[in-house]
């Protein structure tokens, strides 16, 4: 054998080599970010996050983890409780049946409203819609993945 | 088009809007896995050059010695490398938290199908100075498509509010397609206007693809509803199984019309796949398996080009000269091309200056590189294209709302759904359907669409601290709910 066939038969292996490099780098990189996304305990189902609160109790952009049922209102005993003098004490619940989100008005004196239509018992929502109890608006994200 | 009125609820937490505010941000990985690419590009280029040096001085007679440092097209190579790494410049500056591994894999690709190209005869097609110049130019074009949405897209109102539009403008490129379309061996899908042609079916993924997120995304709840059975399934209510009913029959629409089979496959399996991301319900893919079954029965009996397709599938070498000349010349390249190959550029023998298998440049590409690069380099290949996959799938689940989530996971699936087409079709696996190898086959049409798509999964993996979009209307749906309410 020459040493132009063999030197090409190495230029060869190296390509080859290289595509396997770039494909070793690209995977280590793609498990690193999947171990850090697993690092993160994710049990929650969706996020609330405080759009816009005049009270300032919870303050605006904070957010909160939810399980399947979270009940909104005045009181104590509330999953999120809303210091706000127009929601009421048990005024909405927020539940997850199935694969989707619903809202449900418990009776409330002001309403509840979804992207500014009022709700009347049960109205399912997605990922990106808003929530309006009293003058508190709360906007459903999904769960940090 | 502007979310601007919707950043008043965020200035309430002390954030100020961040649209007008640009910071430069360092994106080392990509810029490494770059620097790999640049390198094996390099390589496989001068390997390449000394190849085509060695076979001509083999044919002058006596071979000397032979250059064994310099690449093939240094030129073609600088130009393409130079354009990779502009468009990092223009990410960094941008300063947008987005994806680092997706641009890098793109690269790698289309410079494999660059150098494959550099390799071919150079007269097979493109009118700007050869394939592999043409080639380029597309390349360059596409490049400026990623940049541009991936630092100009901040926003999806534009997509997810006109998804009807966006649907009519998909019939309406099909209909164009239908009555004035031109005919390539068999296939109805080239369009040509003035100076240009092109294959909207191309385009029309995309489209499609925008479209099915935002009808899933808002019907979603509706969907995964069971109010009506039929036996032991259970189905969604009937109206909206409408648009569904509608995609199965554009899908045999474009197979009659066009005889474009690859992208009637592609469009239904896209169908589906996002059918069950988005609602989890085997159910439907059994269904539209089933519907699928049906209608390529119908079809095999009913359309000539569907039987040939399948009898050249389940035996090309009855006709090896004639109907399954391509199949059978695609299996022999890849019979010789082994575990490692034969090196770029010291396969595929041409006969009269044309390498044997037609279409090569366009539907044959994964032949060619498993003859030149071997088992060990088309793994390598498929791999990349997984990892495409991935990181779609990884950016829809990180995706803040379903929109974004389902067209994520849209877009990364076309690609791999139309490499695993073409690449299977090539190894008769499945069927051959005449469709590109996503940045690696010639072809404007194909490159710009598949730019379109990096792009926009680009700009939607930013990690979000952006307000959302206008939320969409939910009272047309309140209706139906009110069954359940109590």
């Amino acid at each position: 054998m020459d040493a132009a066939v063999i030197s090409i038969w190495v230029l060869r292996l190296i390509f080859l080599a290289m595509l396997y490099a770039f494909l070793w780098m690209v995977v280590r990189a793609l498990v690193r970010d999947l171990r850090a996304a697993a690092r993160e305990p994710t049990t929650e189902l969706g996020r609330l996050v405080i759009v816009a609160s005049p009270s300032g109790e919870p303050a605006a952009g904070a957010a909160f983890a939810l399980d399947a049922i979270t009940s909104l209102g005045r009181d104590v005993n509330n999953s999120i409780v809303l210091e706000d003098e127009f929601v009421s004490a048990t005024h909405a619940a927020l539940t997850y049946r199935g694969r989707a989100w619903y809202v449900e008005d418990l009776g409330s004196t002001n309403g509840t409203f979804v992207n500014g239509s009022q709700v009347d018992g049960l109205a399912p929502i997605a990922f990106g819609d808003e929530i309006q109890v009293g003058q508190v608006r709360l906007r459903l994200e999904r769960a940090r993945a | 088009m502007s979310a601007a009125p919707r950043v008043t609820g965020m200035r309430a937490v002390g954030q100020e809007p961040r649209r007008f505010r640009v910071a430069p941000q360092l994106r080392g990985r990509e810029l490494g896995l770059l620097v790999i690419v640049g390198v094996a590009l390099y390589v496989g280029s001068v390997s390449l050059g000394a190849t085509q040096r060695f076979r001509e001085q083999l044919l002058e007679g006596e071979p000397g010695k032979v250059d064994m440092t310099t690449p093939a097209d240094a030129g073609l190579l600088l130009i393409y490398l130079g354009a990779l790494f502009l468009v990092h410049a223009i990410l960094v500056m941008a300063g947008r938290r987005t994806d680092q591994i997706l641009l890098p894999t793109v690269g790698l690709l289309a410079g494999i199908g660059l150098l494959l190209m550099e390799r071919l005869p150079q007269n097979l097609a493109g009118n700007l100075g050869g394939l592999a110049q043409t080639q380029l130019v597309w390349l360059l074009i596409g490049f400026g498509i990623i940049a541009a949405l991936a630092v100009a897209v901040r926003n999806d109102v534009w997509l997810r509010r006109y998804k009807y539009t966006w649907a009519a403008v998909g019939v309406g490129l099909l209909l164009l397609v239908f009555l004035f379309g031109s005919e390539t061996n068999g296939a109805r899908l080239t369009l040509t206007l003035g100076p240009f042609s092109g294959q909207p079916s191309e385009l029309l993924k995309v489209i499609l693809v925008v479209f099915l997120a935002g009808y899933l995304s808002e019907n979603r709840p509706l969907l995964v509803d069971e109010s009506t059975r039929v036996g032991p399934i259970r189905l969604p209510p009937l109206p909206y199984l409408a648009p569904m009913v509608a995609m199965w029959a554009i899908a045999l629409g474009i197979v009659v019309v066009q005889k474009d089979l690859g992208a009637a496959l592609l469009f239904f399996a896209v169908f589906l796949l996002l059918l069950y991301v988005s609602t989890a319900r085997i159910s439907f893919v059994v269904l539209g398996l089933a519907a699928f079954v049906i209608g390529a029965g119908l079809l095999y009996f009913v359309f000539d080009h569907v039987r040939t397709r399948i009898d050249i599938w389940v035996d090309p070498f009855v006709d090896p000269q004639g109907a399954g000349f391509q199949i059978v010349q695609a299996l022999h390249a890849f019979a010789r091309g082994g575990l490692i190959g034969t090196g770029l550029g010291n396969g595929l023998p041409t006969i009269a200056g044309r390498p044997p298998i037609p279409a090569l440049h366009t539907d044959f590409p994964l032949a060619a590189l498993g003859e030149e690069l071997g088992l060990v380099g088309i793994l390598a290949i498929l791999g990349l294209y997984l990892v495409l996959v991935q990181r779609g799938l990884r950016i829809a689940s990180a995706a803040q709302d379903e929109f974004r989530a389902i067209l994520a996971a849209g877009l990364s699936l076309v690609i791999g759904v139309q490499a695993f087409i073409i690449a299977a079709g090539n190894l008769k696996l499945i069927p051959l359907t005449g469709i590109t190898l996503p940045f690696v086959s010639y072809g404007g049409s194909s490159l710009l669409a598949n730019s379109v798509i990096v792009g926009l999964l680009i700009a939607l993996s930013e990690r979000a601290r952006e307000p959302l979009p206008p939320p969409r209307r939910v009272g047309r749906l309140r209706g139906l709910f009110d069954r359940g309410a109590a």
